[in-house]
């Protein structure tokens, strides 16, 4: 079965980063947090914007922003945590957050296909109230930051 | 029932919990294990004993130190870690690893009950700079690898460098004498 079909009439969180709606499979999705406080120490991966502790977890968090709307976004007032996964096998997810502006809800709808013109790290489409949502490959999307001019920059550490 | 005396106690607590350096490095505090400094001292005490060296490869490291027949390379803290350049006051040797750091203080010590992996998502330099993180009086602090300053590729360099300004220095010194 295609990883579309897999996804067919499945449940949904709509999130809001910037001003733009996208969407994740509810089933990923472990909760939103309320903005408790991000922690940052030197590193030089991409995209990280530091870390969250949850429930005795450390978590990092995504600065997606710069790549699914081109700039920083000023409102993150919650943190979504879903499962990112790294690849087959049963540890090879980790939580991890993406700060949002806490308006998400859950939606059922089916998946259409993404454009083929659309980036990799947009799983499909989903058509709710008259608006086309894309539904966000979270690994893909995070491992995508160097195909962005606007993520950091992987040769300058982030205190 | 067996009832838990002081010494019983003491040993559980030690065996959960991990003694720690917290330092700082303007304004990021890092943790090292204390078991791997062997000595802290202060940069104007190994001012005269440091000795100047250059090594593009290695920009990090601008001096060596020798403590009982080692040669010890000084890696400056601010730039191992990218961070805006400081003015460093102490140096902490480190105990089995060649190499001292350069850092701005000490803020204390710390037991730590956990120290957590560096999560998955941190795919650079990082995962050679860090153990993993410890979360601390509502702080998360990075614990230091203490091998992940200098790799074996930069000791090797940094020790044919040391070579060359070996002959160099005795002769100096005994033209002093």
């Amino acid at each position: 079965m295609s990883a579309v079909a897999n996804h067919a009439r499945k449940s949904w969180v709509l999130l809001h980063v910037g001003n733009r709606r996208f969407a994740l499979p509810a089933e990923s999705v472990i909760e939103l947090a309320p903005p408790v406080r991000l922690h940052n120490f030197p590193h030089t991966s991409q995209l990280i914007a530091g870390v969250i502790v949850r429930r005795g977890r450390i978590v990092p968090v995504y600065d997606v922003a710069p790549i699914l709307c081109g700039r920083e976004s000023s409102v993150h007032r919650f943190y979504l945590i879903a499962d990112r996964a790294f690849g087959v096998g049963t540890d090879a997810s980790e939580a991890s957050a993406i700060p949002v502006n806490g308006e998400c809800e859950l939606a059922n709808s089916e998946m259409q296909p993404r454009d083929e013109n659309a980036p990799l790290y947009f799983a499909g489409t989903l058509a709710i109230e008259n608006e086309n949502i894309d539904v966000l490959d979270l690994q893909k999307l995070v491992s995508s930051g160097g195909d962005n001019p606007s993520a950091a920059s992987p040769a300058e550490a982030r205190p | 029932m067996k009832i838990a005396t002081p010494d019983a106690a003491k040993s559980r607590r030690s065996r959960s919990s991990e003694a720690v350096i917290l330092f700082r490095i303007g304004v990021q505090t890092f943790a090292i294990a204390a078991d791997a400094v062997q000595e802290i001292r202060s940069t104007d005490s190994l001012a005269t004993a440091a000795i100047e060296m250059e090594l593009a490869e290695v920009p990090k490291v601008r001096h060596l130190i020798e403590r009982g027949h080692r040669t010890y390379y000084v890696v400056s803290g601010c730039a191992h870690f990218g961070l805006r350049v400081t003015r460093p006051t102490l140096v902490l040797i480190l105990r089995q690893i060649r190499t001292a750091v350069l850092v701005d203080s000490i803020e204390r010590m710390a037991d730590v009950s956990r120290v957590h992996a560096l999560p998955q998502a941190f795919q650079g330099a990082e995962r050679q700079w860090y153990r993993g993180l410890t979360y601390l009086e509502d702080r998360v602090i990075p614990v230091i690898k203490p091998d992940g300053f200098l790799t074996s590729q930069e000791f090797a360099r940094l020790d044919r460098a040391a070579k060359s300004i070996e002959p160099r220095h005795e002769f100096e010194g005994a033209v002093q004498a």
